[in-house]
């Protein structure tokens, strides 16, 4: 098996998913629409703050074509939909609290007879006084977003703590103080929330989502509904994307909903982009006020920081991800004293809710700013001040939790800072063309992997030799279009010693697959791989055991797997696995295998507030350059250069490992530059494509990626996660390379031009 | 079909995106009818046929050789996706403030030519362009082509757009530039046209009249950008401010410092 870890997959092999996907046969949730199906659209509240005063759906009904219009007075159990605090109605009563809040379900046989019977729901509203602002909606005199709620609109907060940090910023030689803000960001996945239901006359409950987490969903959906989890079926096929935007029910309670009222109908609901927009999750927008302080040598001494979170009108997974935020709020450091206090607010904006960089987005681009502020009053260059500071293998982090063995954030920094786009980047300033202004910026990075302590970050798998005589396995964790599945099928076919187009792969199914937590927090190809292996290594275990009566062998482990069979070395002598398989009934042809992510075994003493998720044992570093071409005539801000550096264990596929890296930092300069969801009184102003803009590829340079030697003994092969850590980068660097260009010193994101241009001014009055 | 209320559809990358809330909307696809497309060698220059898309104008060998500020202009016209589907009658139609071939076709002095069953006329671009959206189409009248007259051999032509990002974006602002110059590089005629910045895509007289006899020079260039900024009418928009429109206008004709 040793050998095995420094085996990467086949280099240069597409990954399995890719020919179907580029011919376009791959098969989503969208695509399944099975003949008679109905379809379900939601009537959107389309205020920010109201009482509902009346809701009139007769004039829906009666539409010709509609089926059914469902409201709040349809919905059994509890009406609350949510992942941990369940505050969310599945359809609003009384109240709406934002404006893609739900009030009505229209159930048509077509199109034109859905639209027409939504445009016919008759809603009145009374008008409430609304809040948009979370520091605001934390004053006294806020209006109330959950009006009975003890604790008013404050639904999180806590407090990290080490050393005395008031204490020592008082003795420190330098502090640096300043106020960062990050924006509401939307996911953008290509494919849109959609799905299909239908209730069997058995009274069990099948569903097609295209969801992150199909396990949970079922739970979410009977404590909603009153409905018993274990009559939900949920298959989740490959997904068009979903950066945390499908980890939490979409459309899920609503068509289950349909589904009860219709019974033995198939039932479609898919969103528009616009729908998407109003009614889909958010990155939350935050504000963080950091304190740094720093002797007079460079060394880092202390952090006060406070976080306030944007939840919008309901919890979401807004307290877990305010959680992670704090815990990355010190950045890669090494920081004696710390004090990292965060809030989360509801107000009526649209929900947050997860989204790749889960709180870190935001933590980041606060602590690596600080730490340019700190590095210019020291008169040092950014990038020795966070190599002096950085954190190594074994000392505590900013929350107090021993940093694991492993490359490091210092390599990862070192190995951008010997890269030609670090090395050269003062000839390619000065070879600048006629008004352009050109800056390069360097930061360090982070990215916890799993759930954290609390709650367990597990998986469970399953694999099948099938009476062919090839293998089946049953993956648990949704693929987004991260690989994962790709670099399943990859493991276990160099596991079991066969080709890749031996090993079938299902795609997450809660009726034929054994459960998985979500496919989130950078876990999953390390969890379920974790537990995919140890059902792999039983499954050739068995195999040559069996394939030893047939080739009377008395020394089983001299016996290896070999493509389509197993085989003797000793006498060459071979036996087909179609043979093998043909002696085995099914339950002796099926592995299955669990994991659980180690966790941190002695966590500090702070973070009480969080049962959940708190702290966390692995994490992926890495450094980002960017390069920025600044226009001085319009302000416009151009990457034209981005290198990601990571030290994530061991590579298993490096063409995964890029992808991922790539995608992620194209995401992170859509919210450096580009996107923007112009929020006002609550409305989305850029509410479909043509206003949100997200980077084209003309608006991305080729993105280096570089990963580094590392290893990780806990991870299958060695790998640790890495599909979050590349989003963090652009945005920071891209600010610092805007202040080595233009002198620019963004406290907030995005990067306008307007803003650049005012920088410009400054510089040639 | 045009009396029974149809939409002469041209392409149709901008005629049907309001199509997908307002259902039902009827079109008459004017594919097929004689002498709409293609591009042709006339007397007095090229004449564009309204049906021409704008990736077969962008390739076109005298467009890119002669008429440079048009081929730059529809080079940064949304996707390449939308330049194969997309007309340049249907971008002249359309009116928008934004569009991206206006300013090019104002500084070329392009002439447009309407049709109709009562036979056809001829109207400058500029008198084409009446508002947002608005043209001087009649009842019953479609943009049959465009008629440009080739400018001298050695006219500088530039076009810049700026937009938001580098493909598919409605532009914050654009300037197109026609600059005659004599062997001592003095500027014998200049015309300067706008888009984004006013209700229509417009030329800038006051700021022409600014480069006359002298050199492209950086205070010349400012002068014109100066005046530039008062003929404008810009508005604030999801894109860009009207402050920000109304400051870039001013720098953009520094550009022209890069012409050879």
């Amino acid at each position: 098996m040793d050998a095995d870890r420094d085996k990467g997959a086949s280099p240069g092999a597409p990954r399995v998913d890719a020919l179907d996907k580029a011919c376009g046969r791959q098969r989503y949730a969208a695509d399944e629409t099975p003949p008679g199906c109905l379809l379900a659209g939601v009537k959107r509240a389309g205020i920010p703050h109201g009482r509902i005063v009346r809701l009139d759906t007769a004039a829906a009904r009666a539409v010709p074509g509609v089926v059914t219009v469902l409201t709040r007075a349809d919905v059994p159990g509890t009406n609350r939909q949510g992942i941990v605090h369940k505050d969310q109605p599945v359809l609003c009563g009384q109240r709406v609290r934002h404006h893609g809040d739900p009030v009505a379900l229209v159930v048509a046989e077509n199109k034109d007879a859905l639209a027409a019977g939504l445009a016919a729901v008759e809603v009145a509203f009374e008008a409430l006084p609304a809040v948009f602002d979370p520091e605001e909606a934390l004053s006294p005199n806020a209006p109330l977003v959950h009006p009975d709620r003890e604790g008013g609109n404050l639904l999180a907060h806590g407090l990290m703590e080490k050393g005395d940090a008031e204490s020592a910023l008082a003795g420190c030689d330098v502090v640096v103080a300043g106020r960062f803000a990050t924006p509401a960001q939307d996911h953008v996945s290509l494919e849109p929330p959609n799905g299909l239901a239908r209730l069997a006359p058995s009274g069990r409950l099948t569903m097609v989502v295209s969801t992150q987490a199909p396990f949970r969903d079922r739970f979410e959906i009977a404590q909603a509904l009153g409905l018993d989890p274990q009559r939900i079926r949920i298959r989740a096929p490959y997904l068009g994307g979903g950066f945390g935007g499908k980890d939490g029910a979409t459309v899920q309670c609503l068509l289950a909903l349909a589904a009860l009222r219709l019974p033995g109908r198939w039932i479609k609901m898919a969103w528009s982009r616009e729908e998407t927009f109003l009614a889909g999750y958010k990155r939350h927008a935050a504000v963080m006020d950091i304190r740094l302080g720093a002797r007079a040598d460079g060394t880092l001494e202390a952090i006060a920081c406070a976080m306030c979170f944007d939840a919008g009108p309901y919890a979401h997974l807004s307290g877990e991800i305010m959680e992670l935020g704090m815990e990355h709020a010190g950045g890669p450091y090494r920081i004696p004293h710390v004090r990292i206090e965060g809030s989360c607010a509801y107000t009526n904006n649209p929900v947050g809710g997860a989204f790749r960089g889960f709180g870190v987005v935001q933590a980041c681009f606060a602590v690596e700013r600080a730490m340019d502020m700190l590095a210019r009053r020291l008169g040092r260059a950014p990038e020795s001040l966070r190599l002096q500071n950085a954190l190594r293998p074994g000392e505590t982090s900013a929350v107090g939790v021993a940093a694991e063995p492993g490359t490091d954030v210092a390599a990862c920094l070192n190995a951008a800072l010997a890269h030609p786009l670090w090395t050269g980047r003062e000839a390619w300033k000065q070879a600048a063309p006629a008004f352009t202004r050109r800056g390069v910026g360097l930061v360090a990075v982070q990215n916890a992997m799993g759930y954290g302590r609390g709650l367990p970050d597990h998986a469970t798998a399953k694999l099948e030799l099938t009476r062919q005589g090839t293998f089946r396995l049953y993956n648990s964790v949704p693929d987004m279009g991260q690989g994962n599945a790709a670099a399943f099928v990859a493991m276990a076919a160099q596991a079991l010693g066969q080709p890749e187009a031996a090993v079938a792969c299902v795609q997450p199914d809660t009726a034929a697959c054994p459960p998985a937590g979500s496919s989130s927090a950078s876990r999953t190809v390390y969890t379920f791989g974790n537990a995919l292996l140890r059902a792999c290594r039983t499954m050739a275990e068995k195999l040559r055991n069996r394939a030893a009566l047939a080739l009377l062998c008395d020394t089983p482990d001299r016996l290896v797997l070999t493509p389509g069979g197993v085989s003797d070395p000793a006498t060459g002598r071979f036996v087909p696995l179609s043979v093998l398989a043909g002696f085995l009934i099914r339950d002796d042809r099926i592995c299955i295998d669990q994991f659980v992510m180690p966790v941190v075994e002695n966590p500090p003493d702070t973070g009480r507030e969080f049962k959940l998720g708190f702290p966390h044992r692995y994490f992926t570093y890495g450094a980002c350059l960017c390069g920025v071409e600044a226009d001085e005539l319009t302000g416009r801000v151009r990457l034209v250069q981005c290198l990601l550096t990571v030290a994530c264990g061991k590579v298993f596929t490096l063409a995964g490992v890029e992808q991922q890296l790539a995608g992620a930092a194209a995401q992170g300069a859509g919210l450096a530059l580009f996107e923007e969801l112009a929020l006002e009184g609550g409305r989305i102003r850029a509410g479909d494509l043509s206003t949100y803009l997200i980077p084209t590829s003309l608006d991305l340079p080729d993105i280096d990626c570089l990963p580094l030697p590392d290893d990780e003994p806990s991870g299958p092969l060695g790998i640790k996660g890495m599909g979050e850590v590349g989003i963090h980068g652009p945005g920071p660097a891209v600010a610092q390379a805007l202040f080595d260009a233009v002198g620019l010193d963004a406290a907030s994101l995005p990067i306008t031009p307007e803003v650049v241009l005012a920088a410009l001014e400054e510089l040639t009055p | 079909m045009l009396d029974d209320g149809l939409s002469p559809m041209a392409g149709g990358t901008d005629l049907l995106v309001p199509g997908r809330k307002a259902a039902g909307r009827g079109v008459a696809l004017l594919e097929g009818l004689p002498g709409l497309d293609g591009v042709a060698m006339t007397a007095q220059g090229l004449r564009l046929g309204a049906l021409a898309s704008l990736a077969a104008l962008e390739r076109h060998p005298v467009i890119r050789e002669r008429l440079p500020v048009l081929a730059q202009a529809i080079a940064c016209l949304g996707s390449p996706l939308i330049r194969n589907m997309g007309t340049m009658g249907g971008n002249l139609v359309t009116a928008s403030p934004a569009g991206d071939t206006l300013p090019a076709l104002l500084v070329l002095e392009a002439v447009v030519e309407l049709a109709s069953r009562d036979g056809r006329r001829h109207l400058p671009v500029a008198e084409f362009l009446l508002g947002p959206g608005r043209t001087a189409l009649g009842p019953g009248e479609i943009v049959a082509a465009v008629r440009i007259a080739l400018p001298p051999p050695g006219a500088s032509q530039h076009f810049e757009k700026v937009g938001r990002r580098d493909a598919l974006a409605i532009a914050v602002a654009s300037l197109a530039a026609l600059i005659v110059r004599d062997e001592a590089g003095r500027v014998v005629e200049a015309r300067l046209a706008v888009g984004s910045l006013a209700p229509t895509a417009r030329r800038c007289p006051s700021a022409e009249a600014a480069l006359p006899g002298r050199r492209l020079d950086r205070e010349a260039l400012l002068e014109a950008g100066r005046r530039i900024r008062d003929e404008i009418s810009p508005k604030g928009d999801l894109r860009a401010t009207a402050a920000y429109r109304r400051e870039m206008a001013g720098r953009l004709p520094l550009r022209l410092l890069t012409l050879a």
